[in-house]
């Protein structure tokens, strides 16, 4: 007790206003929570499960948001070492191990930047354009399945509202062209409203074809359509509609070879000359934002979205086995789950750093208990991740998604590191002479053989 | 002049026509800021119907160097352009005027720093007829050598930038690891990196040693194949050939009549190369072909462009030939150490990747030449910016601009 | 141009990503530090030879022959008297100005900075102006101005510089270089009889040498 008097009377004046506010924390603390628990948390829970559709609907809008910032920082990242690594450069190495925390840091970077804007800008719109073009960018998100039920919003007219929507990210660079008051700007501007109306029209025609096959607009629909082996997906029904959308979403996500709107040896930065800060980094992201939509719209259309491309249950059901289920219920240990969570991870780690230490020679103890524990955890992760890909189809499908998606995201980048730029009226007479004919005639093919193969009775 | 500060005006900056204040939006001063001095410059600062003028330089990311061209476009159109010289300027002729013959070397050899060895190397031969030296066998061959492996890498280089300007990212790259192989090389034997200072007048400044013959006999080894391999990210790309071809068109007559020299006038389809037309050094002796593109009267970008591609194969063979064949013997001829030639002129001229290269001199025996004048290829071959660009789009001016390969570093001298 | 469309551009794809996979070329710099040629020459350097001293031997030639003027050389004559300099003026007097030390904290020690009093520089302009300002007769000129002062005063070196446009350390050189040319006014001219006897004095010490060694060594 003396000891506990005597360091009280040490404590300095804040230390005193701190300690019994501490003690207060403790004792209303539990009450408050339990308050929440009995009171509070029905309450929201009712509203919660009154109000479903909003509810999820705000859910959606925040997990998307939240997933685009991540998803711009890897492809940014990608960007700048898969084009280092096909320029035989090495590209970001600095931040952790192989500069995988490059892009995060230059979005801070671009966060601490002075924002200024030109005086002869008209300034509201300046700054309200990257937050258009960012915003449509990330509103398409909002149909797109990222697994089966993981869609922000299950529409069945979910491709007019993408087309529509996706339609809308040229006002915003056309207003920030405009608005910047420079020439360059106002080329760029002009140059992405030219490209992108003109590849808006093969785009969605190189579409409608397979809307005829799948018989509807909603993309949750059409993804499921795809199930089963690989040859199932459209790709292979419309080899020359999937060919003309990929031309297309290049060229709808301002990328290499037609990435006219920003062409740095012509018009410096086209619209995004003048941004800086944050307005800027908006407009970057939005545009790495699309590279993403545009890569999952072709999975998801062509490639047989979060399908995987074998069929796990024809393969098994081949060899006549089961598909099969791992059902955990860590109730059946009783006492001994606190014994396993008490010893297992103990043990495993001895027994993974015991073969480190004694394999190599001058290894510290402590070093070699850290590699054990490391291999550890990344081996329960790797068995918690495959008992979740088992047992829940929407992580199988998320993975598939994203492994899809990321390869074609490595395609965009692949063709940035080749290829040069087309000119303004190649890009045009390219659009108007071929990829249009071409998707007409992709449509009217398709419509052609539909009507044959239905009267021959065939489906 | 800014005037002095009134009552009722709190700072002089208020009066200064050159600050534009915000409610002043659309009150500019007309572009130049004086009256037209010439009928030429009325005339293009007069703006039509749907035209404006976009300033392209000299900050600009793609106008090799600090060239600036204020273009007057219609749309993507370029109606009239008018290139601005001069941000470069050094006065290095006279800079060479006031420094002894020795120092000339150093001072001309920043001139054009893609191809530093030319720029030495021309002087040097004026020079050296001036005081009627002559120089060993051994130091010409050596001449020939670290000359033809500079302009390999020169025209690599250009093959990057030409790709650069038209949106290519990666094939810099890969010129630049040519050349950094090449450039190893040289500063194996001469010291330097970029600015050699090797030639000297009555030589050149250190024998061949061991280091730069097992690079150079390396990269001999696979130099063709690298070479090939370069290439073809773009001699076969559809998009790279579409935007070169039929752009900039540069006919026989046009090229004879502005001057133009080097891989520019062989494009257009005539056969002159300082090597063999007015030939120098040991060339004589050596076995090349003179390539020539364009015959049938196309003479646009991409001739220049492959042209270019040829004359790379013909260095390579002149390297191997200059290999067998080195003598033995001295590198350099006995000389005094303070030079004064005898009263009298000379001009040598060399062929350097961007064409002849000249130099004359005047001597008043003193130890400083009297006149110093510099023919700079570049500064020639620029001369067609104005009629190729016109009636373009504005992408097209980059292509070529840089299809013409200038150095500002000798044009603005 | 292949005759299949788009061959070209696939093969180009073909070509980087091939390249994706081969060992690149960056130097990791500053984990490794690119070579440099032996023969590089871009540094400057004084050697020594084989006992540890100094091999320059202060001829300033190099200072003369640097083409960009980034070699200065400066120092004292061996007697600590005047201050000689080859290089660009303006950089080294802003960095030894007097009172560019003393804001520094620094004693200015340098006696070659003291003062020389006030003189008519009247005949070096003549001088100057006879020979046409011209710095390669610098040796007539100094001859005039010791013939006109008696001796090379400093101040009369410094007009003679600004005048021709020489470096100091040029007219200083040159001045140096010569026996007949002298720094400081003659000593003190005794009288002719004290000189008379010193010089009979001396020879006398001579001939007693020449005895005692018998003979004057033969060459």
């Amino acid at each position: 007790m003396t000891a506990i008097s005597r360091s009280l009377g040490n404590v300095t004046t804040a230390g005193r206003i701190v300690i019994p506010l501490l003690l207060l924390i403790l004792v209303v603390g539990p009450l408050v929570t339990v308050f929440l628990a009995t009171v509070i948390g029905p309450w929201v829970s009712g509203v919660v499960y009154s109000n479903l559709g909003i509810v999820r609907f705000v859910v959606a809008i925040t997990a998307i948001l939240l997933f685009s910032i991540p998803a711009a920082f890897i492809i940014i990242y990608m960007e700048l070492k898969v084009i280092a690594y096909m320029n035989l450069r090495v590209g970001p190495n600095r931040v952790l191990p192989a500069g995988a925390a490059h892009s995060v840091i230059a979005g801070l970077k671009v966060l601490t930047k002075e924002d200024f804007s030109p005086s002869s800008a008209d300034k509201t719109i300046f700054t309200w354009a990257p937050v258009m073009v960012f915003l449509t960018a990330v509103m398409t998100f909002m149909v797109i399945p990222f697994g089966p039920g993981l869609v922000g919003a299950p529409l069945n007219i979910g491709l007019l509202y993408l087309f529509a929507v996706g339609g809308m990210t040229v006002v915003g660079l056309l207003l920030a062209g405009w608005s910047s008051f420079n020439k360059y700007s106002l080329l760029g501007g002009l140059r992405s409203a030219a490209q992108v109306v003109s590849y808006e029209i093969p785009l969605t025609l190189s579409v409608v074809g397979l809307i005829l096959l799948a018989g509807t607009l909603s993309i949750d629909s059409i993804a499921r359509q795809q199930a089963g082996w690989f040859w199932d997906w459209f790709v292979f029904r419309q080899p020359l509609g999937a060919l003309i959308f990929f031309i297309a979403g290049v060229a709808e996500a301002n990328r290499t070879p037609f990435d006219l709107t920003e062409a740095d040896s012509e018009i410096v930065a086209g619209f995004a000359t003048e941004y800086s800060g944050m307005r800027f980094g908006f407009l970057f992201f939005a545009e790495y934002v699309n590279v993403f939509i545009m890569s999952a719209l072709i999975v998801t259309m062509f490639f047989g979205a979060w399908n995987a491309p074998v069929d796990l249950n024809a393969v098994l059901g081949y060899f006549h086995l089961a598909p099969f289920w791992v059902y955990l219920d860590p109730g059946q240990l009783g006492l001994g789950l606190l014994l396993v969570l008490a010893a297992v991870p103990l043990l495993a780690t001895l027994a993974l750093a015991a073969p480190v230490y004694m394999l190599r020679d001058n290894m510290p103890a402590w070093k070699a208990l850290l590699i054990g524990f490391v291999l550890f955890n990344a081996l329960l992760i790797g068995a918690l991740g495959l008992v979740a890909y088992i047992d829940w189809d929407w992580v199988a499908g998320l993975v598939w998604f994203m492994l899809k998606a990321f390869t074609f995201v490595f395609v965009f980048v692949w063709m940035r590191g080749t290829f040069p730029r087309v000119r303004i009226d190649q890009l045009m007479g390219f659009a108007w002479k071929w990829l249009l004919p071409a998707a007409l005639l992709n449509l009217f093919v398709t419509a052609f053989a539909i009507v044959i193969l239905k009267s021959a009775g065939v489906h | 002049m800014t005037a002095p500060a009134q009552p009722g005006h709190p700072h002089p900056s208020l009066d200064d026509p050159r600050i534009m204040l915000d409610g002043q939006i659309g009150q500019y001063e007309q572009v130049p800021p004086y009256p037209p001095r010439t009928e030429r410059e009325a005339e293009f600062y007069t703006l039509g119907d749907g035209e404006m003028f976009l300033n392209m330089g000299p900050q600009h990311p793609s106008t090799h160097g600090v060239l600036r061209v204020v273009l007057k476009i219609n749309g993507e159109r370029v109606v009239d352009l008018d290139p601005v010289l001069g941000y470069l300027h050094r006065g290095v002729e006279k800079l060479c005027e006031n420094s002894d013959y020795h120092h000339i070397i150093s001072q001309i050899d920043p001139l054009e720093y893609v191809s530093s060895l030319f720029m030495e190397w021309a002087p040097v031969m004026a020079f050296e007829q001036l005081m009627d030296v002559q120089v060993p066998r051994r130091a010409e061959y050596i001449r020939v050598l670290t000359g033809e492996l500079l302009r390999i890498a020169s025209h690599a280089l250009f093959q990057g930038w030409m790709a650069l300007d038209l949106g290519g990212l990666t094939p810099i790259l890969y010129s630049f690891i040519e050349r950094d192989e090449i450039v190893e090389m040289l500063a194996a034997v001469t010291g330097q990196r970029m600015l050699f200072n090797y030639f000297r007048i009555g030589g050149v400044n250190g024998d061949l040693n061991h280091e730069f013959m097992s690079r150079l006999g390396d990269w001999m080894s696979r130099a063709a194949v690298q070479h090939e391999a370069n290439i073809g990210l773009l001699n076969e790309n559809e998009i790279f050939v579409r935007r070169m071809r039929d752009i900039g068109r540069v006919d026989r007559d046009t090229a004879l009549r502005m001057g133009v020299t080097g891989p520019n006038i062989r494009a257009a389809g005539i056969p002159f190369d300082v090597r063999r037309a007015h030939p120098y050094s040991v060339y004589p002796e050596l076995e090349f072909n003179v390539p020539v593109r364009g015959s049938n009267g196309s003479g646009d970008s991409l001739d220049r462009y492959l042209l270019r591609l040829d004359e790379v194969r013909e260095s390579i063979r002149i390297i191997d030939q200059c290999l067998h064949n080195m003598p033995d013997g001295p590198v350099m001829a006995r000389l005094p150490r303070l030079l004064r030639p005898r009263p009298g002129r000379a001009w040598a001229a060399v062929e350097s990747p961007r064409g002849l290269f000249g130099t004359y001199v005047i001597s008043d025996g003193t130890d400083q030449p009297f006149r110093f004048r510099i023919h700079d290829p570049s500064f020639v071959n620029l001369q067609l910016v104005g009629m190729l660009m016109k009636d373009n789009l504005i992408a097209d001016t980059m292509a070529v601009m840089a299809s013409l390969d200038p150095v500002m570093g000798g044009i603005d001298k | 141009m292949t005759t299949v469309p788009g061959m070209g551009l696939i093969r180009g794809m073909g070509l980087t990503l091939g390249r994706f996979f081969a060992p690149k070329a960056t130097i990791m710099w500053p984990e490794e530090e690119a070579d440099v040629a032996p023969r590089f020459r871009g540094r400057l350097q004084l050697l020594y030879d084989e006992y540890g001293t100094l091999k320059c031997e202060t001829c300033f030639q190099c200072a003369q022959a640097c083409p960009i003027e980034c070699i200065d050389m400066g120092g004292v004559d061996t007697r600590g008297r005047f201050h000689v300099h080859w290089g660009p003026p303006e950089t080294y007097g802003e960095r030894r100005e007097e009172s560019a030390m003393r804001r520094a904290g620094r004693p200015v020690a340098d006696p070659a900075f003291t003062r020389f009093d006030p003189m008519d520089v009247t005949p070096v302009n003549a001088i100057a102006e006879e020979h046409d300002y011209e710095p390669k007769d610098l040796l007539p000129m100094l001859e005039g101005i010791q013939a006109a002062y008696g001796y090379l005063p400093v101040a009369a070196l410094k007009q003679l510089s600004r005048q021709t446009g020489a470096w100091y350390a040029f007219v200083y050189g040159t001045a140096s270089s010569f026996n007949h040319l002298r720094f400081e006014p003659p000593a003190v001219t005794t009288a002719a009889p004290a000189g008379e006897a010193l010089r009979s004095a001396e020879a006398g010490y001579v001939s007693a040498l020449d005895a005692a060694l018998g003979g004057r060594p033969t060459r």
